[in-house]
């Protein structure tokens, strides 16, 4: 019942992403599947710090959990983050 | 460092790992926690309970915001490092979530290549069973080099084995397990490389120590619940009831109830001591003590049952998890008028005090958001303007929830619109600042934790209804009593009295709100040295024994009294609560305010922005109200329009003269 749910819930934002083909960034990731980071694109030297504390980094592995209006429930290391479209497109994959 | 025998302790972990939560297990403080990264913003020092410690020595523990690692993010990060690497703690416990070694392990890594001795505190190890992680502590502790504890904070489990690892180590020299080895700060691809290095040492770690049975990338319930109550259109819908839920219980149910009887103890109180004084005592100083001080302090404390009721619920909210989604839903909302998620935190904390609420701010980078939320934080409904909103909701509404959620509500509306005005004034440069969030588990509440929350914030509401609002209520009863040449006021001439002269001038501004009664404009005007003085001096103006009854007491049943005394229509009466709600803080949030926004223009600013905001406010909800209920106006509506009018324009005009204000903007800069 859950997942029928929670395909309700998701079904109109996932349809738009499927009809690329080529996969840039984590905004335009599928969810549930594992990614491997390839870059993280932005100006912002301390961001990309932090997110490397994280385990946010290229070589590691990202998964999309679900999107939230316009937030990304992403995957890192073993923990969940709730990020914004912006930063989701930074995130080379 | 001059006591010998004390050892000083600094606990460091990442955020939400629960390094409050153990601070107050073990040193039996009660410091301030919640299910959601970033609730400690400054460091907090303790005894540890003598129970606990098995050795001579004292341990002086002290909590630090959480850090992901030494480098500093966030200015709370900073404090974490800034007192590690410079007050030279004697032991350092490191605070490690058991089910996310391979993040925190990083920051372990680094606190062990300062020297001073580390003592992982291995926390919530109960998890680890449910989720099917198998952990072999014995060889991470070998692999670090460092004691490995098991502990459960929340369960008070392991923190004696904590404290004698303290003990044991506490004269050791640490030995670092991966050493950076010289890296050119300056160069930035070497710190990158190293900090690499770093990383792949953890994974050689985690690879030995930890096995897993289901991969933490895969979908759970709580992903589920998280997209249904962070639904792009759920979301809010949700939030909404669940504060309609938590202002309804307390307010309507389980808070009059315990009031009650509450009101009954203050009742006999005061008919004890009014015996006790008898006949001889001056009817004056009778007055002062009976209908001043018990009578306005009386009727502040008697919301202090249904005040807890709701801070019980709040912690119960906080306790599960529930208000890190809570930022993700607002975020969408927050980025439009140019805040982000971020702002949300500083205002979550307003709703307990506004204080704390607008000293988080500092957690913003972005200086024009940072200020932007210090001067809108005020405007979410604080502890000391429940009991406003209480009595209102009670005397003129027969204890509705949706009173309070009304204003919980057109409290965000108004920060909605305030920060786009802001926006406007200030000219949209913005850098739209990257919003990240951890999303805590969901976790069952508990029940001693919302409890031990709700006694201290209670206790703080009793200190300070027996001192300042005190002090308060008896200089208006003093200056009611008489007028300025000292004379006692004769009866039905109370408008010659020194409140009552003072109060006058200002309540004439407030006849187009639709209560332009000395008496009010009085109780508005102490309401700026502490909220919770409207309702004393309310009680006080009006004397009191219509209040403290239990029958005719507005929160106990039958509120038309009050309503009657006060000669309010309903639709005034939510007026006023408005107005006495969103114009300034007290004083002490302004001063927090002038902390965190550094700059008098802005101060000012803020002030009478916050300050327009509530008359304009108050002055809709009573002539469109009014119109409603009545099919016209209220008094005074075209002068009132002229000073909204006034008001208005002056704001549109900083909005519209970018230029001026820009240039400015980047002298401030």
């Amino acid at each position: 019942m859950f997942s029928k749910i929670s395909e309700f819930l998701t079904g109109g934002e996932k349809a738009v992403e499927t009809s690329r083909n080529t996969v840039i960034n984590l905004a335009e990731a599928e969810t549930n599947t594992e990614y491997v980071i390839k870059e993280i694109k932005t100006d912002d030297e301390e961001l990309k710090k932090f997110l490397f504390t994280l385990g946010c980094y290229e070589g590691e592995t990202v998964t999309l959990i679900s999107i939230l209006a316009e937030n990304y429930v992403i995957n890192v290391k073993d923990s969940r983050y709730s990020i914004d479209k912006n930063l989701a497109e930074a995130i080379i994959i | 460092m001059n006591n010998q025998e004390t050892i000083r302790v600094a606990l460091t972990g990442n955020p939400n790992s629960g390094k409050t939560t153990l601070f107050n297990a073990i040193t039996g403080e009660i410091a301030h926690v919640g299910n959601w990264s970033g609730v400690t913003m400054d460091k907090k020092a303790g005894e540890i309970k003598e129970n606990l410690n098995q050795g001579q020595a004292e341990v002086t523990a002290v909590d630090l915001p959480g850090a992901y690692s030494m480098s500093p993010f966030t200015s709370e990060e900073n404090i974490t490092k800034e007192f590690v690497k410079n007050e030279d703690p004697d032991v350092i416990i490191n605070i490690v979530d058991a089910t996310n070694l391979s993040r925190s392990l990083f920051f372990t890594t680094q606190l062990l290549e300062l020297g001073i001795p580390v003592v992982v505190a291995l926390n919530k190890s109960d998890l680890i069973a449910k989720k099917n992680i198998d952990l072999d502590r014995e060889e991470l502790s070998e692999l670090l080099g460092c004691p490995v504890v098991n502990t459960v904070a929340t369960k008070n489990q392991g923190l004696e084995d904590l404290v004698s690892a303290v003990h044991e180590v506490k004269a050791e020299e640490q030995a670092a397990p991966f050493e950076a080895g010289d890296v050119d700060l300056t160069d930035r691809s070497a710190v990158e490389a190293a900090d690499k290095r770093r990383f792949e040492f953890v994974k050689s770690i985690i690879d030995k120590v930890e096995t897993r049975e289901v991969e933490s990338n895969q979908q759970t319930i709580q992903d589920t619940v998280d997209r249904v109550v962070a639904h792009k259109w759920l979301g809010i819908p949700i939030f909404a009831v669940i504060m309609w839920a938590v202002f309804s219980l307390s307010q309507t149910h389980v808070g009059p109830l315990f009031a009650d009887i509450f009101v009954g103890w203050i009742d006999q109180l005061n008919a004890g001591v009014a015996s006790m004084l008898g006949d001889s005592v001056s009817p004056v100083l009778r007055a002062i003590l009976l209908d001043g001080i018990i009578g306005g302090v009386g009727a502040v404390v008697g919301f202090l049952p249904l005040i807890m009721v709701l801070f019980f619920l709040l912690a119960l909210l906080e306790d599960c998890g529930y208000m890190a989604r809570v930022t993700v839903v607002m975020d969408r909302f927050f980025k439009k008028v140019g805040l982000s998620g971020r702002s949300i935190i500083p205002m979550i904390i307003g709703t307990g005090c506004a204080i704390p609420g607008v000293m988080a701010t500092r957690t913003i980078k972005d200086k024009r958001q940072r200020r932007t939320t210090a001067m809108l934080t005020p405007f979410m409904p604080c502890g000391a303007k429940l009991p406003v909103i209480a009595l209102f909701a009670g005397a003129f509404f027969n204890d509705a929830g949706w009173v309070g959620t009304t204003m919980y509500f057109l409290g965000i509306g108004i920060i909605i619109i305030g920060a786009l005005i802001v926006r406007k004034i200030t000219g949209d440069k913005s850098t739209r600042s990257p919003f990240i969030m951890e999303l805590p588990e969901y976790r069952f509440p508990s029940i001693k934790r919302a409890t031990k929350s709700m006694a201290s914030r209670g206790k703080a509401f009793v200190i300070k209804a027996g001192t300042i609002i005190l002090i308060c209520n008896a200089a208006v009863q003093i200056m009611q009593t008489f007028n300025w040449q000292f004379e006692v006021v004769a009866e039905g001439a109370q408008s010659t009295s020194i409140l009552a002269s003072i109060a006058s001038p200002f309540s004439i501004l407030l006849i187009p709100l639709g209560f332009g009664a000395w008496q009010l404009a009085a109780a508005a005007i102490t309401g700026f040295i502490a909220k919770e003085n409207v309702v004393g001096t309310l009680a006080v103006v009006y004397s009191i024994t219509n209040f403290i009854n239990p029958e005719e007491f507005a929160l106990v049943g039958d509120g038309t009294n009050v309503a009657s005394v006060m000669g309010l229509t309903s639709v005034a009466a939510l007026a006023y609560l408005v107005f006495n709600l969103f114009t300034p803080p007290c004083f002490a949030a302004i001063g927090a305010m002038n902390a965190e926004l550094e700059s008098k223009k802005w101060l000012w600013g803020a002030i009478g922005f916050q300050f327009s905001v509530g008359y304009i406010a108050s002055f809709l909800t009573y002539q469109v109200g009014t119109l409603i209920t009545t099919g016209s106006l209220g008094t005074g509506f075209l002068p009132g329009l002229i000073a909204v009018g006034a008001m208005m324009s002056v704001i549109v005009y900083f909005m519209t003269d970018e230029e001026e204000v820009q240039s400015e903007a980047t002298v401030n800069a």
